[in-house]
């Protein structure tokens, strides 16, 4: 039983180094956290099981959630026109590539994206929702809208110019911030 | 965890009291079972992040929280140096078991109230 709970800490330590997305490593360190409660309590010592138990598997866990919620979550609004919105074929194959283009970018920066089709018009969007970044698509080019506290545009900006055999050019606005 | 589920809030309103009985009762048996003041301050602390689960918007009085610290900090070393230096112990030796059971209430309440703390300003003070 122990050396099989030893097998399992290993294996859930090498899963959260090795995931890709943060959200899937902190629920893998809950896991771990439990799994090495049990241990500690095989090796006879049930009160640092218990204070392993809750600290690591029910506050850390939800400390390191709202952490994540707080700075990481990045959200895209895609703005589409009625007809696309029914049908995503409508959308070319550019549109296509830039949207896995921004993928790859989040997955870089260690973001995790949280992608919104919608029909309203970007100003609603930027008076009404949280947002960090609109995107239009356009006929000829694709236009950005970020964020005014959106501290990663500039890195966004670069990553796209580094990008070369990504044709579309691409238009970005920076929203000013409006003082109340 | 801003748009927190219906199906969620419901059962941690549920649950909740009984994560806060199960924290009294380790804290109460501290000195006869496995745990103690930390571990069951520690419980009573996930409480009230479960109720922040259950409802972000709830205010939380985070100056009464932290002079309750305080306080209990200044009775923690009160205690001790009472209970060393008056030689009760020797005199009654039941006395023993309230100090420990007091003595357990006493850390439980500063660790539930420290990492309550913690998590408060972390959510809600903490920005970009």
């Amino acid at each position: 039983m122990l050396k099989l709970s030893l097998i399992v800490l290993v294996i859930l330590a090498i899963m959260t180094v090795q995931t890709q997305k943060m959200r899937h490593a902190v629920v893998y360190l809950g896991a771990f956290s439990l799994t090495i409660s049990f241990i500690y309590l095989l090796y006879n010592a049930p009160d640092v099981a218990i204070a392993e138990a809750i600290i690591g598997s029910t506050l850390s866990t939800i400390l390191y959630l709202v952490a994540l919620q707080k700075y990481k979550i990045f959200t895209v609004y895609y703005c589409l026109s009625e007809a696309e919105f029914e049908d995503q074929s409508h959308l070319t194959a550019e549109h296509l590539q830039f949207k896995k283009l921004l993928d790859k970018y989040c997955a870089k920066q260690e973001l995790e994206p949280q992608i919104i089709y919608t029909v309203d018009a970007t100003k609603t969007i930027i008076e009404h929702h949280p947002y960090a970044l609109i995107v239009q698509n356009e006929p000829t080019n694709i236009k950005i809208w970020g964020h005014p506290e959106n501290y990663k545009m500039d890195s966004l900006i670069s990553f796209f110019d580094r990008e070369l055999h990504f044709k579309v050019p691409i238009e970005f606005i920076q929203v000013e911030e409006v003082i109340e | 965890m801003n748009d927190h589920s219906f199906l969620i809030s419901k059962t941690l309103t549920i649950t909740y009291p009984f994560v806060l009985l199960f924290g009294l009762y380790i804290v109460l048996n501290g000195h006869v079972t496995p745990g103690g003041g930390f571990q069951g301050g520690a419980i009573i602390a996930s409480v009230l992040i479960l109720k922040y689960l259950i409802d972000p918007s709830l205010e939380t009085p985070l100056k009464k929280i932290r002079t309750l610290e305080k306080i209990t900090l200044f009775f923690i070393f009160l205690f001790p140096l009472g209970f060393l230096l008056t030689f009760i112990h020797l005199q009654l030796p039941t006395f023993n078991l309230y100090y420990l059971i007091l003595m357990n209430l006493l850390i439980s309440i500063k660790v539930a109230c420290g990492l309550s703390i913690i998590f408060i300003r972390f959510v809600f003070y903490e920005t970009r």
